[in-house]
């Protein structure tokens, strides 16, 4: 599995030299302290810490939900290099729709809309498929994360492991090369969060590249590569200067 | 369906309470604007319309009587077009089954189908009688029970009765437009005179004037050379009276009326409107999840934008087909109501385009503009911000980490309980925590507050108004103390009539009165003003006069009035020791001016003089046509009583007496008119009362809604439904009472404003402002009413959550 990291190719995204700094009543609170990292296609990268160690921080700045204090972020997704950081709010969620999934701890899903609308509101606000072709596009992602027979119920009438799943599945809705998702087996038991992993790992054996965040030491094998955070600094580990070279 | 947009309507359906509310606020304020701007067009256009359909006469001249050989005269006279001569006469009617009398005007007129001015407008029957037939307007009908072919009994000066039958009823939207306290009319042929003991002669002549009907100032003119050339001939002129063409008299005033109706209409517009954005931000601020959840996959502003302002468009459209119907069915009725009132009629339902419009523009437009602030506020939001929960600049929410400083309410309120726990008071602490609620979301409260404080204050206004118009009449009544007036055909000696009516029991007092008509001069020796001389004895007991300057007449006083302010719209400088320029049958002369007093002056001005002296003047010493009574007792039902009585007496021993009138009746004529004018304003204000509930239910339940996980916090940790219930509605209540106390001082401006224009309107003179506390009273329980129920609601919802509900409500 370690060999799925390219190093002959670029880096699909790269952090460098990125420093977040937090200003709030309290004062400052610098949450990342100069973290450089690269990411290579078809990767299964765990970012792995504990509570408070910037771990969501650090995700924020490669999706662009949050903006960072200093350094620059990459991404070579579709045709050009992106600069992440610079970009506008608008551009930014246009960008994110089409070329990343987003999966959080809490699920996300609108609780209005029946599972199917959720999996289809992604290619509706991108406008990247066709509404016919995101309707069976949709219902061909929920039979991959095996709710298909649910599809025209409301979230709140299935459990929360297979609420993940849609929201899995609403994460590939662009079809985008990368997959973020923090702490997304946080609120599931473990037999449950153990599906979702290894739905994981049969997306990143279909070449889709995944960023996963967890405090869970355990899950460190399954990863193709991983890197440990602490206090907003990463700890270089033997796997991790291994790719590097 | 595309998800956004199911989204949308799902969402429209997903708080139906909050659905319905901001619809009913948007509906409220373009239900009365449509009903107002629908019956302001309607008017508008059919009162002159009607009016000047019937060919209203421009000149109308109260004679004394004349033959067919006098009407060369005035038809020869100059800028004169058409002439129509007529009788009226005053006469007691009833149906012949009925023992009930009532005064009819007769109109006697000469060929019917020659009738060129103030046509009549046929309802039934037949609209032209033959001899010995009578024609009634509808408005007899409110007096006398009576079809078509029944018999209507008169009764003589002689006091023998004589039958005519009813042959039509008839609509006369011309005579009399601008006087609704004259009688009901009645039209019968010239020939059938001598059957009710009338000469064969005129007293009247309608006129219209050559050239520009339209044209006030010419047409007093060519009204003022008319009755000078009149006398001239010999026939002395009792009194003039001049009216446009296409306009109905009272067009002005029914329009200042509805004027206040759409100021009050767009006022609701407008507190409906805060209530609008009130709601939606609260609106959008629950939404923040769903905006930072479609921003993360993709949506982009202006995508979040279009959802919300399709959801406002949606609110604004359903408000439309809810309010737009009822707003065309409620103009209608207005104005049909207005128009039955005035006695014209509508020229049938139709919808105003310009009504429907204007519905239309304030329904898409001002929730557009009410929620685009929200709007705007929310879709542009960062993904961030948006998940972890608040609105940036909104302030007073969920604290953001670190320690906050202390708002200047928290460090009023610490002063308070300190200062309070000094003293040994505690306030219990359920208390507490409602008054700390109540100021949470500033802005929020700053415009329920604003509603409802608005709402009330208009509320109290109006009730101001009422008292202050009949303050007004009150003051106007003084100069109507007798109980019974009594007018005869001929002059009575003063002792002759005292004596007689004393006979009647009850009476306990008798009074003669002069009269005098006159016109007041400009010092180019044209007419400014007609003027009717009031002259009781110096020493009166009927007159309760006060005069707002100068002093009252007095005994001794000769060429001497006290005038109505009615004359500064001629003589802005005039002031009690000034003389006036006049002219009394066909002489000039000069009168001083004692006093000036308040008054209604509807057709021409009043003066009050001595009978002293116009007695004298009018070669009546010690005699008068007319005489007010006093009796024992003063209700209107006595009053009535004793005019038939002495209506009665007079005529069996031989008087000719033509009239007795109750005192109050004639106020309370116009008392009511102004009544209806007050249910108006209070139908108004009870809207925005409304408006101002709605906005507080609205809050309460917004308030609640977002404390949810508290109140699980609190029943967690032992407090009981009633509790939570308590401090829902007690937080609800300091609302309702701190907008009452602000209502308190924003009434005084709107009482002033509205008395201003109302009087105006109505009195056409500014006139004194009287508070009442009824209406603060009154908006007091109200507001407390509709706190308490506004607040139910939602306090009942709040304590019905259970703990599971409650910590997993996110
Ligand atoms: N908006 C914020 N303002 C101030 N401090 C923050 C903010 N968000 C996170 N932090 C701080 O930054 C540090 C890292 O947070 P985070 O990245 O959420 O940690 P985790 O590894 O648990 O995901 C924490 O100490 C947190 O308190
Ligand atoms: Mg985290």
């Amino acid at each position: 599995m370690l060999s799925s990291a390219h190093p002959s190719t670029l880096p699909l995204i790269e952090l460098r030299n990125v420093v977040k700094t937090y200003l709030s009543e309290a004062g400052e609170f610098t949450a990342l302290k100069g973290i450089n990292l690269q990411i290579y296609p078809g990767e299964f990268l765990g970012i792995i810490g504990k509570s408070g160690a910037g771990k969501s921080t650090l995700l924020n700045m490669i999706t662009g939900v949050d903006h960072l204090t200093q350094g620059e972020v990459i991404a070579r997704i579709g045709s050009q290099p992106t600069s992440v950081h610079t970009l506008n709010e608008n551009d930014l969620a246009l960008w994110r729709g089409r070329s990343m999934g987003i999966v959080y701890q809490s699920f996300q899903l609108l609780p209005m809309l029946t599972l199917l609308e959720n999996v289809m509101l992604p290619m509706d606000l991108c406008g990247l498929y066709h509404p016919r072709e995101s309707r069976r596009r949709a219902l061909e992602l929920l039979e991959m994360v095996e709710i298909a027979e649910h599809a025209n119920k409301l979230p709140a009438f299935i459990s929360g492991g297979q609420q993940q799943r849609v929201a899995i599945a609403r994460a590939l809705a662009n079809d985008p090369p990368v997959l973020v998702a923090d702490e997304p087996t946080g609120s599931l038991d473990s037999v449950t969060a153990d599906h979702i992993f290894e739905l994981f790992e049969r997306l990143v054996a279909q070449g889709k590249t995944i960023i996963m965040v967890t405090h869970e030491m355990a899950l460190m094998p399954r990863f193709s590569r991983h890197i440990l955070i602490q206090d907003g600094e990463l700890i270089v580990s033997p796997a991790a200067t291994l790719t590097k070279n | 369906m595309r998800p956004r947009w199911r989204k949308v309507l799902l969402d429209l359906f997903e708080n139906p309470t909050r659905t319905l509310l901001v619809v009913f606020s948007i509906a409220v304020g373009v239900f009365s604007i449509g009903v107002i701007a629908g019956a302001y067009v309607i008017i508008e256009n059919d009162m002159s319309a009607s009016y000047a359909a019937n060919r209203p006469a421009n000149i109308e001249l109260r004679m004394d009587d004349f033959d067919r050989d006098f009407l060369p005269v005035i038809e020869n006279a100059p800028q004169i077009a058409e002439v129509e001569p007529r009788r009226v006469f005053n006469i007691r009617a009833r149906a012949a089954n009925s023992q009930a009398w009532t005064t009819l005007d007769i109109v006697a007129i000469e060929d019917f189908d020659e009738n060129q001015l103030n046509l009549l407008t046929p309802l039934q029957g037949q609209p032209k009688p033959a001899r010995r037939e009578v024609v009634i307007e509808r408005e007899v009908l409110k007096d006398i029970d009576i079809r078509v072919g029944e018999d209507l009994v008169f009764q003589l000066p002689d006091g023998s009765e004589k039958t005519l039958k009813v042959v039509g009823i008839v609509q006369d939207p011309t005579t009399g437009a601008d006087d609704f306290l004259a009688p009901p009319f009645a039209y019968i042929t010239m020939d059938t005179l001598p059957t009710l003991r009338q000469p064969d002669l005129f007293n009247r002549i309608y006129a219209t004037v050559e050239g520009n009907g339209n044209d006030p100032e010419y047409i007093r003119r060519v009204t003022a050379d008319l009755k000078d050339r009149v006398e001239k001939n010999g026939v002395a002129v009792r009194r003039t009276r001049s009216a446009l063409t296409n306009q109905h008299p009272l067009a002005s005033t029914v329009n200042a009326i509805l004027g206040i109706l759409l100021a009050l209409g767009v006022l609701i517009v407008f507190l409906s409107s805060s209530l609008i954005a009130n709601t939606l931000a609260a609106l959008l601020n629950q939404h923040l999840r769903h905006i930072g959840v479609m921003k993360l996959v993709g949506g982009r502003d202006r995508q979040v934008f279009a959802m919300y302002l399709v959801m406002i468009l949606s609110f604004g459209l359903l408000a439309l087909a809810l309010a737009v119907p009822f707003g065309g069915i409620g103009a209608y009725a207005l104005a049909e109501f207005i128009a039955s009132q005035l006695s014209f009629n509508l020229l049938g339902y139709r919808i105003v385009p310009l009504a429907f419009i204007i519905q239309i523009a304030v329904g898409i437009l001002v929730p557009l503009i009410a929620g685009f602030g929200p709007v705007i506020n929310g879709s542009r939001i960062s993904v961030l911000n948006a998940i972890s929960g608040e609105l940036a600049n909104e302030t007073g929410g969920a604290s953001s980490p670190g320690a906050k400083r202390e708002t200047l309410f928290e460090r009023f309120e610490n002063a308070v309980n300190t200062a309070l726990l000094r003293r040994g008071i505690h306030l219990p602490r359920p208390l507490l925590i409602s008054l700390r609620n109540t100021f949470r979301r500033k802005r929020r409260l700053a415009l329920t507050l604003f509603t409802l404080t608005m709402g009330g204050a208009i509320f109290v206004g109006v009730f101001n108004v009422r008292t202050t118009l009949f303050a007004y009449m009150d003051n106007v009544g003084r100069y109507f103390v007798a109980d019974v007036t009594l007018d005869f055909s001929r002059p009575y000696r003063l002792s002759e009539i005292e004596q007689v009516a004393r006979q009647v029991p009850g009476v306990e007092y008798v009074e003669g009165w002069a009269f005098a008509s006159a016109e007041i001069l400009y010092p180019d020796g044209t007419v400014a003003e007609n003027l009717v001389v009031l002259a009781p004895p110096a020493n009166s007991r009927l007159v309760d006069a006060q005069p707002v300057a100068g002093r009252w007449v007095q005994a001794g006083d000769t060429k001497a009035i006290a005038i109505t302010e009615g004359i500064l719209r001629s003589f802005p400088n005039l002031k009690p020791g000034d003389y006036l320029d006049v002219k009394v049958r066909g002489q000039q002369d000069r009168w001083l001016v004692v006093g000036l007093f308040k008054f209604i002056d509807r057709e021409g001005l009043i003066a009050y003089g001595t009978y002293e002296y116009f007695s004298r003047e009018t070669n009546l010493a010690n005699r008068s046509v007319s005489f007010r009574v006093v009796t024992d007792r003063h209700d209107e039902a006595y009053q009535r009583a004793m005019s038939e009585k002495l209506d009665k007496h007079f005529r069996e021993a031989g008087y000719q007496i033509s009239q007795a009138r109750p005192g109050l009746s004639a106020l309370n004529n116009a008392t009511e008119s102004l009544d209806i004018l007050v249910i108006f304003l209070l139908i108004m204000a009870l809207l925005t009362a409304i408006v101002g509930a709605m906005g507080l239910t609205g809050t309460m339940g917004m308030n609640v809604l977002e404390r949810t996980r508290e109140i699980g916090i609190m029943r967690a940790i032992g407090a009981v439904d009633s509790e939570i219930m308590r401090m829902v509605i007690v937080e609800g209540m300091v609302i309702g009472l701190i907008s009452w106390v602000l209502g308190l001082f924003l009434s005084i401006p709107i009482t002033y404003g509205l008395s201003l224009i109302v009087s105006l309107a109505v009195f056409e003179t500014p006139i004194d402002v009287v508070f009442t506390p009824l209406g603060y009273l009154i908006w007091l329980g109200l507001v407390i009413l509709l706190s308490v129920l506004a607040s139910v609601l939602p306090a009942r919802n709040a304590a019905r959550l259970t703990i599971r509900e409650v910590l997993a409500y996110e």
